[in-house]
């Protein structure tokens, strides 16, 4: 029997940057299930490629094919995080949940009470519920970094980007935001894309590895 | 200095000079002006005449206190009242439009026709507003209430855009990626963003309009002005000053209470609570005079 895998992002002889191409020739496939690193120096272009995967920032050339939904189907952490910080831990998880509704449910209605305990399994899971009402610009980089992932989580995305959302974390909380970051791409039959400065934790957690170099995005198989 | 640039300069002071002799006629004119103050001064303006803190003759007075009946606690309520109302007003119409005109929640179809709605809101003075409205409604407060009104929402509106196009990038790339509509992008990110300073606007606005309500009120528009007015056609100047001073000591307590409540809302630590004298001295001396508790320091990593 053939099992065919399930493409998330095709990226046809892309070409990204901004004006002056930093990546050129990228030709990647994107599976249900991956976990991809991608590695280089700072500048090189890691982050460019996020975005324009994200849809932040249009390639140079070539096409990018996503096959998630558009709405809820994308969880992006930026290098800064993203976070609303005069907003709670909770308002910030729930933005999460919100893009699981329908596109007209009126934001300054609250997200319904029965999704609630998404999130709060979430920051359960990563260890920062007793911070649920707490704003979000008091916390330390550590926190903060998991309060992006919680709010990733809930949103049950098809695909994650993640640019250095690890960084800031001791080994321990690396492990628990990784373990929950796994189990609800496993649960959602998901794929990540992360941006990592550190090889040998990237090699760690993922399975696939891009490494970006000479203006060249190369793979190198992990396991 | 560039020579050519130096006969630049001398030819435009030389042409202000000439163009200011031609507006003003001969300065013979001027000869006299500051005794003719001092005269007025002396004759008209002082001693105020506090007769305006006491309760007017008509209607009776039937408040517990009488000082509610005079002229400057009615002018100056009326004021109050009709300075809270268009701020609030104003604030409801300035939001939305205020969301419309940024660029980095709304399109560039969008932005431009709110941004021009704004600044023509903002280019009529709001006494111009008033004296439209009053051709409307009549003299009176609701002319000044509209008045008042339109002009907040071109200021404010101005002030709020600019605040919400200051925010930082990556919530709304975070949003934008997720799939966020733009109004729940507008209610859910940008307003939280920038809500510190969308009050502070909001607050500087209140004691803008109360500052200005003397302004309108001059053209019948309501409020203390309109004492303000009756005074001046009567040459009544030393109840003029009066009600200046009462108008002055208003605004510094509103200014004060402002300032309390601007930084209430401030990141904890970013501003310290303000004192008296932090309203009349710059800020070094006034921390000086009233040391508080520095900054807590910021967490080194915020969320941006």
């Amino acid at each position: 029997m053939i099992v065919l895998e399930e493409v998330l992002v095709h990226l046809h002889d892309v070409a990204i940057g901004y004006d002056v191409p930093l990546i050129e020739d990228i030709n990647i496939e994107v599976f249900a299930g991956d976990v991809i690193a991608v590695l280089g120096p700072s500048g090189i272009g890691k982050t460019t490629l996020l975005r324009t995967i994200a849809g932040l920032v249009r390639p140079l050339e070539g096409d990018v094919e996503l096959a998630v939904p558009s709405r809820g189907g994308l969880g992006y952490i930026p290098q800064r995080l993203g976070l609303v910080g005069n907003l709670t831990v909770r308002n910030n998880v729930e933005m999460g949940l919100r893009v699981g509704l329908s596109k007209w449910y009126p934001p300054f209605f609250p997200v319904p009470a029965k999704q609630h305990h998404y999130a709060e399994r979430a920051m359960e899971d990563l260890g920062i519920l007793h911070l649920a009402d707490q704003p979000v610009r008091i916390l330390s980089g550590g926190q903060q970094r998991r309060v992006a992932t919680a709010k990733t989580v809930v949103q049950r995305p098809k695909l994650v980007l993640a640019d250095e959302f690890l960084g800031e974390l001791d080994d321990d909380n690396v492990e628990v935001v990784m373990r929950t970051v796994r189990s609800a791409i496993e649960a959602q039959n998901s794929a990540m894309i992360m941006v990592e400065h550190h090889e040998e934790l990237a090699r760690q957690v993922a399975n696939r590895v891009w490494r970006i170099a000479d203006g060249q995005l190369i793979e190198e198989v992990v396991r | 200095m560039n020579k050519r640039l130096l006969l630049v300069i001398l030819g435009i002071l030389a042409l202000t000079g000439f163009v200011f002799i031609d507006l003003v006629g001969h300065l013979g004119r001027l000869s006299g002006g500051m005794s003719n103050l001092g005269v007025f001064f002396r004759e008209s303006l002082w001693p105020p005449d506090w007769s305006v803190l006491e309760a007017q003759s008509y209607p009776v007075c039937e408040a517990r206190f009488e000082f509610t009946c005079s002229v400057a606690w009615l002018g100056m309520v009326e004021t109050i009242k009709i300075a809270f109302v268009a701020t609030v007003f104003g604030f409801l119409v300035a939001l939305p439009l205020s969301v419309m005109a940024a660029s980095n929640l709304s399109p560039i179809e969008i932005a431009i026709p709110a941004r021009i709605v704004l600044a023509g809101m903002r280019s009529l003075p709001s006494i111009i507003w008033a004296v439209l409205f009053m051709i409307i409604f009549d003299m009176g407060t609701l002319a000044g209430i509209c008045a008042m009104s339109f002009y907040t929402v071109g200021y404010l509106g101005k002030l709020q855009f600019e605040s919400m196009e200051g925010i930082k990038n990556a919530p709304l790339e975070a949003a934008k990626a997720m799939g966020m509509s733009r109004t729940e992008t507008a209610w859910l990110v940008a307003i939280p963003e920038s809500a510190n300073q969308l009050l502070s606007h909001l607050l500087f606005m209140f004691e803008y309009n109360v500052r200005h309500g003397t302004v309108i009120g001059l053209v019948g528009a309501g409020g203390i002005g309109l004492y303000l007015n009756t005074y001046l056609k009567l040459a009544q100047y030393d109840k003029v000053v009066a009600l200046l001073v009462v108008v002055f000591l208003v605004v510094v307590v509103i200014d004060f209470v402002s300032m309390v409540l601007r930084s209430a809302v401030t990141e904890e630590g970013d501003v310290e609570r303000p004192s008296w004298s932090s309203l009349f001295l710059p800020g070094a001396i006034s921390s000086a005079l009233h040391p508080t508790p520095m900054n807590k320091s910021k967490p080194s990593d915020e969320s941006e």
